[in-house]
C-alpha cells in the first residue's frame, strides 16, 4: 500500500537507525513510502503548550501535504501520533476554527479538509491495514526465545477516547499482538504503559531519568532480553540516556532498546548492519547474538 | 443478572499481617457499578470491607480506587466494562496509588491530596475594591473555569500521576488544576504571584511529565494536564516568567528552533534549555555545566555514528520554500493580538450541534460556534431566549 | 478535651456556613463531620439557588412563591426573612469566589425553576451545590486558625447538663475508634436528611437521619415529619437525581403515549409546577397505565428540545449521568425517570434563628424545620435555606456564647460510657439475629410502598407496625467487623437506629395528618382542610413509649391560604 510517510524530526536527527530500518522493511511489507519531505515538526506537545493555534496550524500544514497524496498518512513516532491527533481533533471538531487555520495556510497554497486525512502510526497500520496474518507471512526468522518487553510511549495510548482505543480496537495491546505474531515472547512489566520521562529531561532531570531507569529495571527483573518502542523520543531517554539512568536508578541496566522497524527487520531476516543496531548507545549485543545464532534456522 | 468475581486488596492494620487478596462473587446486572458490587459483598458476606462512598453517582468523590490497575471512581465503572479490562475473568480492586493505605480500600487523602491542595492557596484572593454587588465578569471566563470547578477532589489524577510516582514532592495534577481555577478567574488579584510561585517551584508546574494519565483517570473531564499547560502558557506568554527549572527556556527554545529549522535540532535544544534561547545560550554557565555532564553520552553517540559532529552542530532543515512558509505561519499566528484557544470541553463537537438546525437558526448560534460564547444564547435568561 | 463556643455537627452547606459565620462573630468554633466536608450531600445539589436579586424582582414575590409552594404550611415570618436576606447572601457567595453563571453583560445570570413566578435561580452549570460547597471549604481552609475541623468523626449522641441544656456531644474518631466528649456552649446540628429510610432515594449513603434522631433522643420535637419530597425526575434505573434545571431549560415530560401530560395538571406552569404537583401527576399517569418504558413504570424526560449547545454548557452533569448510568445520550433521545424520595421538609423544630426548644441546641439545613418549606420545598430553595439559616444559627450561637461560661463538671461522662458500651455490645453480638443490611432494606422498601407519593391509613398503620418490629430486630442485628480502625460496620448499625427513629416519626405524622397538603397526599383524605389541619404536627420522645404527638400553629403574616393551582 502507498502511504504519505511522515518520518518526524528525531528519526532524521539523533536516531537515524530508525529512519534507515524503516526504509529497509517497507518494501518487504509492500509499503510504498511517499516521504513528506516538505512537512514540519509536529511540535511534540511543546509548541501547543506555547500556542495551540500555532501547533494546530503547523500540523494542519503537514496534513495538507499528506492530503495532496490522497494516501493514508503514516508516522513512526508515538509523540507525532499523539500531538498530531490532538491537533486533528480540534481541527475536525469545529468548522469555524478549521477555516481560520485554513486562512493562514492559504498563503502557502495549502488547505486541510476534514475527512481526507487518516494518520496512523506504523504499529496501527500493521495491525489494522496490513493485518497480522500478512506480517506473519514475511517472517523468516521467528523471534523464538526472544523475550521482548513492549514500551508504548504515552502519546500513543492516552487519552484513549481521542486515540480511538477501546475493546474493539485495543491499540494499547497492538505491540503485544505483534511480538507474538513475530514469534516472540511478550514480557509484561510494570512500566510498559508508563512514561519514559523525556518531557522533563531539562526541567527535572532526576525525575526524568528515574522513570526511565525504573521501567528498564522492571523489564530486566521480568527477564526481558530487550525493549521495543514505536517512539524515538522514548528511545532517546531509554537508550541514549541509559548510562545516566543507571546512575540515578542505582543499579546496572544494560538492556537494549529496539525501534519497532528494527524488531520487524530482525524477524524478516535482515542483519544488524542493515538495521543500524550498532548505532545504539546500549549495544544490543544479546539481541545480535541471538539473531546470528538463529542464522542456521532462517527459512529460505 | 450475572455473576462477577471481585478481587479486593484487603489490609487490616490491627492484625499485624500484610495486605492480602480476597475474592467475592456478586450477582448484579452487568451495567451496575463496581461500587454496587463491593457494597453487595459488604452487605451479604463481609461487613468489614472498608471503602469510602456516599452519593453513588460520581459527584461526591469518595469512592476512588484502582480498578484493574487504573485509578477511577468505583461508582462510575460498570461491572461489564471492568471485566473486559481485567485479567483471568476477575475484576481487581486496590486502594489508590501514591497514598498511604489506612485500611482495605481506604487511603490517607490528607497526607497527599489535601496537602498539595493546601499548598496552592486554594481560595479566592479578591481584587480590591470589592464592589457593592457582584463583580462584573465576562461570561466566557466563568464558563472557562467551570472545567476546573468540575473537580470533585476524588484524587484519581493524583493516584495515577507518574511524576508523583518518582517525585512525591510534585505538587500534582489536582492542586495545579485547582490553581488554574484561580488563575483563570478575573476576580483573583494574585495571578502573577500564583504563577511565579508554581513556576519557580522545582516540583511545580514544570515537573509534570506530560503523560496524560490524569486526563485519562479524571471522571469529570477536568483534564488536569491541560490546566497545567494553560498555567505554563499564561506564565510564559503573559507574564514572561523565566523559571529556574528551565521550563520556560525549554518551551521557548523548542518554538524558536522549529521556526529556524522546521525540524527539531536536538543538539541545540539541550543547551538553550539551560542557557537561554539564542545561539549563545550554550555558553551560559548553566548550559556549560549541563553540556559537560552530557559529554560522555554525546561522545558515545558520535562514536557509534548515531550522529555526526556536523549534524549535531548544524542540525537539519526542511527545504527552503517550506521553511519560508513555516516562518510565514509563525509570524502570522504569533502576530495576532489575542490567543485563539479552542477548548472542546466547552464548545463541544460540530456533529453534536448540527442536528437541530431549526432551533439553532432561531437562536442565531451558527454552525460550529466558536470558543467565545458571544453568540448571546448561553448567557441569556432562558426567559428572553427566543426558543421559549 | 475539646471545648468550644460553638460545635457544629455536619459539614455540608449549612454546617460550613454556620462555622464561618460563628468564627466571623468571634466565637471559638469546631466543625465535625463523619465524612470529609466536601463529601457532604450538599455536593449533589445541582440546579441552583433562589434570590430576588434582579432589578424588577421583589423579595415579596419570592416569599409568596415559597408560601404557595409550601401549600401554606410554611411559617411566613421565617420565609420573609429568607427571601429578604437571599440577595445579600448571593452577593456574599460571589465575593468569596463562587463561579456563578453570567449573562452577556457579565452580571449574575438566572435560569427558570419550579414554582417560581419569574426566573430567579442563580447557578453554576448544573453543579451549583458542588460549586458553593467547595468554595465554602476553601474558606474553611483559609480560616483554619479560627475553625477547628474534625474530619471523619462520627457523633453518637448529644450531651446535656442537669438543667437540660445541650452542652456538647460524644463522638468517635473513625480512624482510630477513639471516643471523646466534645464540650460546647452551643451545638448546631447540620447533619442533613434521612433519605435512606426509603429505597430508592436520591440521597447519598451518609444521609441516615443522625441529627434528627440525636435531637429527638434528648427531647427536641420533630416537626412536619410526614412532609417528604419525592423529586419528579429520578432515574428509573437506580434512583439518581436528574436536576430540575433540565425542566428549567425547557425539557418536557411525556407519558407512554407521548403526551405532554402536565397540561392537564398544571396548565400554566406545566413542567415547572411545584415538585409535589409534578410527582403526583407522574405517579397518576403511571398508576393509570399510561407510564413509559418497558414495564410502564416511568415517564420520559425529553431534553432533546433544548438546544444542544445549551445542554452541553448548562446541563453537563446530566449528560454524563445519562451516558454513564442509563446508557442514554440525552441530547438525542428521552430518558426514563420517575418520582423518587429526595428531601425531608420536616425535621428538628427551630425558630428563625435556628434555635430549638432545647437551650444550647440549634439546627440548620435539611435536618431542621423552621419551617420555610412547609408541605413542599421549591427547587433551589434548599441551597438558600442552608445558607441563610446556617449563617443565622452560627451568628446567634456565637452571640449566645458571649458572656456565658464554658460548661463545667463531668460533662458527658455518662453519655460517653453509655455509647462506648453500646458500641462494644453491637460488635460482640452473636450472629443469631438479622444482618443490619437486611433490616435497612426492608425498612426502605416498606417506606417506599406506604409512605410515598400516595398514602392511606391502612398502609400507614402497616408501615408503623413494620417499623416497630424492625426497631426490635435492630436490637439483635449483628455485624462482621470487630476492629476499631475505620469500623464502618458498627457505624452502619448505629445509623440504622437513626433511620428507624426518623421513619417512625414520618409514619406517625402521616397517620395523624388526615388531609392532603403539599407532599402529603392521602387518598382517603384527598382535600386540603385548612379549618382542621392548618397547623404543624410535632413528634416528641415519650420515654421508651410510643412518641407523643402535639401541634403548633403556623405563623401567617400577610398571605392568607388560598387554593393552590399551577
Amino acid at each position: 500500500m502507498k502511504v504519505a510517510y511522515w518520518p518526524g524530526c528525531v528519526s532524521r536527527g539523533f536516531t537515524p537507525e530508525l529512519h534507515g530500518s524503516m526504509a529497509k522493511i517497507a518494501p518487504l511489507l509492500d509499503i510504498e513510502l511517499i516521504e513528506l519531505e516538505r512537512g514540519n515538526c509536529c511540535g511534540a506537545g511543546v509548541i501547543a503548550e506555547h500556542s495551540q493555534e500555532l501547533a494546530d496550524t503547523l500540523n494542519a500544514r503537514t496534513f495538507a501535504l499528506a492530503q495532496q497524496t490522497e494516501a493514508t498518512m503514516m508516522n513512526i513516532c508515538s509523540t507525532c501520533q499523539g500531538s498530531q491527533t490532538e491537533a486533528q481533533e480540534r481541527l475536525d471538531a469545529n468548522a469555524e476554527y478549521r477555516e481560520q487555520i485554513n486562512a493562514t495556510l492559504e498563503g502557502g497554497g495549502l488547505r486541510y479538509d476534514k475527512g481526507k486525512v487518516v494518520n496512523k502510526n506504523l504499529l496501527w497500520l500493521l495491525v489494522e491495514d496490513i493485518g497480522l496474518d500478512e506480517v506473519k507471512k514475511r517472517v523468516k526468522r521467528p523471534l523464538t526465545d526472544l523475550k521482548v518487553g513492549p514500551f508504548y510511549g504515552c502519546y500513543i495510548i492516552r487519552p484513549t477516547d481521542r486515540l480511538g482505543i477501546d475493546h474493539d480496537r485495543p491499540r494499547d495491546r497492538y505491540m503485544h499482538m505483534l511480538i507474538e505474531a513475530l514469534g516472540g515472547t511478550v514480557i509484561e512489566y510494570a512500566g510498559m504503559h508508563k512514561c519514559c520521562g523525556f518531557p522533563i529531561i531539562t526541567m527535572n532531570k532526576e525525575a526524568s531519568l528515574k522513570q526511565a531507569g525504573r521501567h528498564i529495571g522492571d523489564a530486566i527483573d521480568a527477564d526481558a532480553d530487550c525493549l521495543v518502542t514505536p517512539c524515538p523520543l522514548c528511545h532517546l531517554n531509554l537508550d541514549l540516556q541509559q548510562p545516566l539512568a543507571e546512575r540515578v536508578a542505582g543499579r546496572d541496566l544494560g538492556l537494549p532498546v529496539l525501534h519497532l522497524p528494527q524488531l520487524l527487520g530482525l524477524a524478516f531476516g535482515l542483519n544488524e548492519k542493515e538495521l543500524g543496531l550498532g548505532r545504539h548507545v546500549v549495544k544490543p549485543t544479546s539481541v545480535i547474538d541471538w539473531s546470528t545464532a538463529v542464522v542456521g534456522g532462517v527459512a529460505a | 443478572m450475572a455473576e462477577f468475581t471481585l478481587r479486593l486488596r484487603r489490609y487490616d492494620p490491627e492484625s499485624g499481617q500484610p495486605p492480602y487478596w480476597a475474592e467475592y462473587t456478586v450477582d448484579l446486572e452487568p451495567h451496575r457499578s463496581v461500587l454496587e458490587g463491593i457494597l453487595q459483598a459488604k452487605a451479604n458476606e463481609d461487613g468489614s470491607i472498608g471503602i469510602r462512598c456516599s452519593c453513588r453517582a460520581a459527584i461526591c468523590g469518595s469512592c476512588g480506587v484502582m480498578i484493574n490497575g487504573r485509578a477511577g471512581l468505583a461508582c462510575h465503572t460498570h461491572l461489564d466494562e471492568a471485566l473486559l479490562g481485567g485479567r483471568d475473568g476477575v475484576i481487581e480492586v486496590e486502594p489508590f496509588n501514591n497514598m498511604p493505605v489506612i485500611k482495605d480500600l481506604i487511603v490517607d487523602m490528607d497526607a497527599v491530596h489535601w496537602k498539595k491542595i493546601k499548598r496552592v492557596t486554594p481560595w479566592l484572593i479578591h481584587k480590591e475594591p470589592v464592589p457593592e454587588r457582584e463583580y462584573i465578569v465576562p461570561h466566557e471566563n466563568m464558563v472557562d473555569v467551570t472545567q476546573s470547578m468540575a473537580c470533585i477532589q476524588c484524587g484519581a489524577c493524583v493516584a495515577s500521576c507518574l511524576s508523583m510516582e518518582v517525585d512525591p514532592l510534585f505538587v500534582g495534577p489536582a492542586a495545579l488544576a485547582k490553581s488554574y481555577r484561580f488563575v483563570g478567574d478575573p476576580r483573583d488579584a494574585q495571578q502573577y504571584e500564583r504563577l511565579k510561585d508554581l513556576a519557580e517551584d522545582p516540583h511545580g508546574m514544570y515537573d509534570c511529565t506530560h503523560c496524560f494519565n490524569c486526563i485519562e483517570a479524571c471522571p469529570k473531564g477536568v483534564a488536569p494536564m491541560n490546566q497545567i499547560m494553560r498555567l505554563r502558557r499564561i506564565s510564559g506568554n503573559d507574564h514572561h516568567i523565566v523559571d529556574r527549572n528551565n521550563g520556560d527556556r525549554h518551551e521557548r527554545a523548542f518554538v524558536t528552533l522549529i521556526r529556524g529549522y522546521g525540524l527539531l535540532h536536538e543538539a541545540e535544544l539541550l543547551p538553550r534549555s539551560y542557557g537561554g534561547d539564542s545561539w549563545f545560550g550554550k555558553f551560559a554557565p548553566a548550559a556549560g555545566q549541563e553540556m559537560a555532564s552530557s559529554l560522555p553520552v554525546v561522545a558515545k553517540a558520535v562514536m557509534r555514528r548515531k550522529v555526526s559532529i556536523k549534524g549535531a552542530m548544524l542540525g537539519h532543515k526542511i527545504p527552503k520554500a517550506d521553511l519560508k512558509d513555516v516562518r510565514r505561519i509563525y509570524d502570522l499566528v504569533e502576530g495576532k493580538d489575542e490567543r485563539n484557544e479552542l477548548n472542546l470541553y466547552i464548545t463541544g463537537y460540530d456533529e453534536d450541534l448540527d442536528e437541530t438546525p431549526g432551533v439553532m437558526a432561531a437562536t442565531g448560534a451558527g454552525d460550529g460556534a466558536a470558543a467565545s460564547a458571544e453568540q448571546g444564547q448561553p448567557g441569556m435568561d432562558p426567559e428572553d431566549s427566543p426558543t421559549r | 478535651m475539646p471545648a468550644h463556643d460553638v460545635l457544629i455537627i455536619g459539614a455540608g452547606l449549612a454546617g460550613q456556613r454556620a462555622a464561618l459565620a460563628a468564627a466571623d462573630a468571634g466565637a471559638t468554633v469546631a466543625i465535625m463531620s463523619k465524612v470529609h466536608p466536601v463529601r457532604s450531600h450538599s455536593v449533589a445539589a445541582a440546579g441552583g439557588i433562589n434570590a430576588a436579586l434582579k432589578v424588577g424582582d421583589t423579595w415579596e414575590s419570592h416569599a409568596f412563591d415559597t408560601v404557595k409552594g409550601s401549600d401554606y404550611l410554611g411559617d411566613q415570618d421565617a420565609i420573609e426573612i429568607m427571601a429578604r436576606e437571599a440577595p445579600g447572601e448571593i452577593i456574599h457567595l460571589e465575593h468569596i469566589g463562587v463561579t456563578f453563571h453570567r449573562n452577556d453583560q457579565g452580571e449574575l445570570g438566572t435560569r427558570a425553576f419550579g414554582g417560581a413566578s419569574q426566573a430567579r435561580t442563580y447557578y453554576v452549570a448544573d453543579i451549583t451545590g458542588q460549586a458553593i460547597l467547595h468554595v465554602l471549604y476553601e474558606q474553611i481552609m483559609k480560616y483554619s486558625d479560627r475553625v477547628d475541623s474534625y474530619e471523619e468523626w462520627f457523633t453518637t449522641s448529644l450531651v446535656q447538663d442537669e438543667d437540660g441544656n445541650c452542652v456538647g456531644a460524644v463522638a468517635r474518631d473513625i480512624r482510630t475508634g477513639q471516643m471523646e466528649v466534645f464540650t460546647a456552649k452551643n451545638v448546631i446540628l447540620a447533619s442533613g436528611g434521612a433519605g435512606h429510610a426509603w429505597k430508592p432515594t436520591t440521597n447519598g449513603l451518609i444521609c441516615t437521619g443522625d441529627g434528627i434522631s440525636q435531637a429527638f433522643r434528648i427531647g427536641a420535637p420533630l416537626m412536619d415529619m410526614e412532609m417528604v419530597q419525592y423529586h419528579p425526575t429520578t432515574l428509573v434505573e437506580n434512583g439518581f437525581l436528574i436536576t430540575e434545571g433540565a425542566r428549567g431549560e425547557g425539557a418536557h415530560l411525556l407519558n407512554g403515549d407521548g403526551e405532554r401530560f402536565m397540561e392537564k395538571y398544571a396548565p400554566n406552569k406545566l413542567e415547572l409546577a411545584s415538585r409535589d404537583v409534578v410527582s403526583r401527576a407522574e405517579q397518576t399517569e403511571i398508576n393509570e397505565g399510561r407510564g413509559a418504558g418497558p414495564n410502564g413504570e416511568g415517564i420520559y424526560l425529553d431534553v432533546t428540545v433544548v438546544p444542544k449547545k445549551r445542554t452541553l454548557e448548562a446541563l453537563r452533569e446530566i449528560v454524563n449521568i445519562g451516558k454513564d448510568f442509563a446508557g442514554v445520550d440525552i441530547t438525542k433521545e428521552p430518558i426514563l425517570i420517575r418520582p423518587g424520595q429526595h428531601y425531608i421538609m420536616g425535621g428538628v423544630k427551630t425558630d428563625a434563628d435556628g434555635a430549638t426548644p432545647i437551650p444550647g441546641l440549634y439546627a440548620a439545613g435539611e435536618v431542621a424545620c423552621v419551617s420555610v418549606h412547609g408541605g413542599n420545598r421549591l427547587g433551589a430553595n434548599s441551597l438558600l435555606d442552608t445558607l441563610i439559616f446556617g449563617r443565622r444559627a452560627g451568628e446567634h450561637a456565637a452571640k449566645r456564647a458571649q458572656g456565658m461560661p464554658m460548661p463545667e463538671g463531668k460533662i458527658g461522662a455518662a453519655e460517653l460510657e453509655r455509647d462506648i458500651n453500646e458500641i462494644d455490645e453491637i460488635i460482640n453480638r452473636p450472629k443469631t439475629g438479622r444482618r443490619v443490611s437486611e433490616i435497612k432494606d426492608e425498612l426502605g422498601t416498606t417506606m417506599n410502598r406506604y409512605a410515598a407519593v400516595f398514602r392511606e391509613e391502612e398502609g400507614l398503620l402497616k408501615a408503623h407496625e413494620v417499623v416497630r418490629r424492625l426497631k426490635e430486630e435492630a436490637q439483635t442485628a449483628y455485624i462482621d467487623d470487630r476492629g476499631t480502625v475505620f469500623n464502618q460496620d458498627v457505624l452502619g448499625a448505629i445509623e440504622l437506629g437513626y433511620l428507624l427513629d426518623t421513619a417512625e416519626a414520618t409514619v406517625m405524622g402521616a397517620i395523624e395528618r388526615k388531609e392532603s397538603r403539599g407532599a402529603q397526599f392521602r387518598t382517603d383524605f384527598p382535600e386540603r382542610n385548612d379549618d382542621e389541619w392548618l397547623k404543624h404536627i410535632n413528634i416528641s420522645r415519650n420515654g421508651d413509649d410510643t412518641p407523643k404527638v402535639s401541634y403548633s400553629p403556623v405563623t401567617i403574616t400577610r398571605w392568607q391560604p388560598e387554593e393552590r393551582k399551577y
